[in-house]
Parts: C-alpha cells; structure tokens; sequence
C-alpha cells in the first residue's frame, strides 16, 4: 500500500511535510519541490520500490521488505549510511540511524494522505489508475488535448 | 584493540556508531572524513561484527602499535558541488547494484550526484510531465 500522486493536484501547501514531521518526532520523511520559479510543486517522498536500492546496499537487513512496504528495523541499523547513497531518489536519510517513510506504522492511513487537503496523495490504486486512465481518455476526446 | 586495514575501510562510521565505549573518534570538516581508534582493551567485537568491508579484526593488546588513523577526502556532486560520501561509499554502491540501474533513462549517474540533487532531478521529470499536459489544456 505505497502512496500515489496526483501531481496536478498537488498545491504546495506543504501541509504534508509538517504532518509527517509532527509524527515522526521532527525529522520528516517527504519533500515538496518547488519547479521552475514555482510554476509546479512535487512532493518527493519513499516509493517503496519493488526491487529497493536501499534494502540491497543495506548489509544487515535492516532495510527489508515486508510485503509491498519497505520496512526499516531500528535495532539491526548501524548508521553506515549506504541505504542513503543507493537511493536514486534522494528519499532516505541517515543521522546517526537511517530513517525514511514507513508509511506511519500502526496508524490506519499514512498522515500525508489524510493531511493533504487537495487529495493529491493517496494510497488507493484504483483511483490513482482510474484518474489517469480518465485524463488519457479525454485526451481522446479532444482530439490530442487533454 | 583493532587493527585496520586501511584498503578496506569504507569510512561509512558504522563501527563509531556501534562502539559502546566510544573509542572511535570521527571527525569531519567539509572536504574531509578522519577516524581514528584509540587502543581499548574491550573484548567486545561489535565494530567487529559490524564493519559492511570486513576491514577491522581484534588483535591482542599492544601498547607500542600505534593507535590506527584513516582519512578520506569527501566526493563532491557533480551537480551542486556539496561533499556528501566517501570514494569507498560510492564504489562500493556502483558495485552492489545491478549495472542497468546505475542510470536513469536520461543516462545520468545519479549515483554521483547529492540527494538532494536527486530529489531536485525527480520533481523536475515529474513536473515536466505535468506542465506539458496542463499546457496542452488550454488552446
């Protein structure tokens, strides 16, 4: 159960980073990223990846996957931080331990997607699929233009 | 105490981080990462066990070995400039992953870049997306 984007969606509210860091103790585990003089905003955060960098540069399983999620144990990390280096996207930190998103274990929904009040994140696939299949559908309609 | 081999060590401060009696001293300006083992006379291995190279071992208790010192100059981004991991890190890294993912589909090694800078590359391909098809929208 990843989180989705809806990047068209995104306001750049940042509503999301001060959730996650609210939650995770101050150091927060995703990014909004202002393009072009602020033409967009792209929150960057962990797409537990299905074959993840980090769990194969991680050399005592700390970093492993539990089902979709790539899930992170505390007590086996010794903060050598190549978990931090073999991401391509920037997504894992290391400060003395790693951290990165764990999709708030134990709360019902991460807390970036029940924050976000724009809807731009989600974690329900279907709908994430369902938007972009209807873009793509009114593409068509229009003759090339969305 | 430990005995280092210097060709091995990744300078990561794995065993720093793991040594229970804090008898491994890092320190770090902006260019350079030392580390340095004062001589102990623990018969913990936890360093040890937890060196990902392998590059330390326990050996007896010698006063006239010097305590051991290993310093690396930090790798600069190819994109910002900012120094963000050891030479060693980053072999290491490129040794471990599989080839075909060591490029994005622009062919960037984003290996040797920050990131930071990689979470910059990833929001701008995003966007890019986005803008052009917000673009398309209007006539």
């Amino acid at each position: 159960m990843p989180v989705y984007i809806d990047i068209s969606r995104c306001i750049g509210c940042r509503s999301c980073e001060v959730a996650c860091q609210r939650v995770h103790g101050g150091s927060g585990h995703i990014n909004v990223h202002f393009v072009g003089d602020h033409l967009a905003s792209v929150p960057i955060f962990c797409h537990h990846c299905e074959e993840a960098n980090c769990t194969i540069a991680c050399f005592t399983g700390a970093l492993h996957k539990e089902g979709e999620r790539t899930a992170f144990d505390v007590e086996k990390c010794t903060g050598c931080g190549l978990c931090r280096l073999a991401c391509p996207f920037g997504v894992v930190w290391t400060n003395k331990i790693a951290h990165k998103c764990d999709l708030c274990e134990g709360r019902d929904a991460p807390t970036c997607v029940t924050t976000c009040p724009a809807n731009a994140l989600s974690t329900d696939f279907e709908l994430a699929s369902r938007r972009a299949r209807a873009r793509a559908a009114q593409a068509a309609v229009n003759g090339g233009r969305r | 105490m430990i005995k280092v081999d210097a060709s091995l060590c990744l300078g990561c401060l794995s065993c720093s981080n793991v040594c229970p009696s804090q008898n491994i001293i890092r320190t770090e300006t902006a260019e350079k990462r030392s580390l340095h083992w004062k001589r102990c006379k623990e018969e913990c291995d936890l360093c040890v066990e937890f060196c990902p190279a392998k590059a330390l071992a326990l050996v007896p208790f010698d006063e006239v070995v010097p305590e051991p010192d290993v310093s690396f100059d930090l790798v600069a981004c190819k994109i910002c400039g900012s120094r963000y991991a050891t030479e060693p890190m980053l072999k290491r890294i490129e040794s471990t992953l599989p080839a075909n993912l060591q490029k994005d589909d622009t062919g960037l090694e984003w290996i040797r870049i920050c990131p930071m800078c990689r979470r910059d590359v990833e929001a701008e391909r995003a966007a890019r997306q986005m803008v052009l098809g917000r673009s398309r929208k209007s006539p």
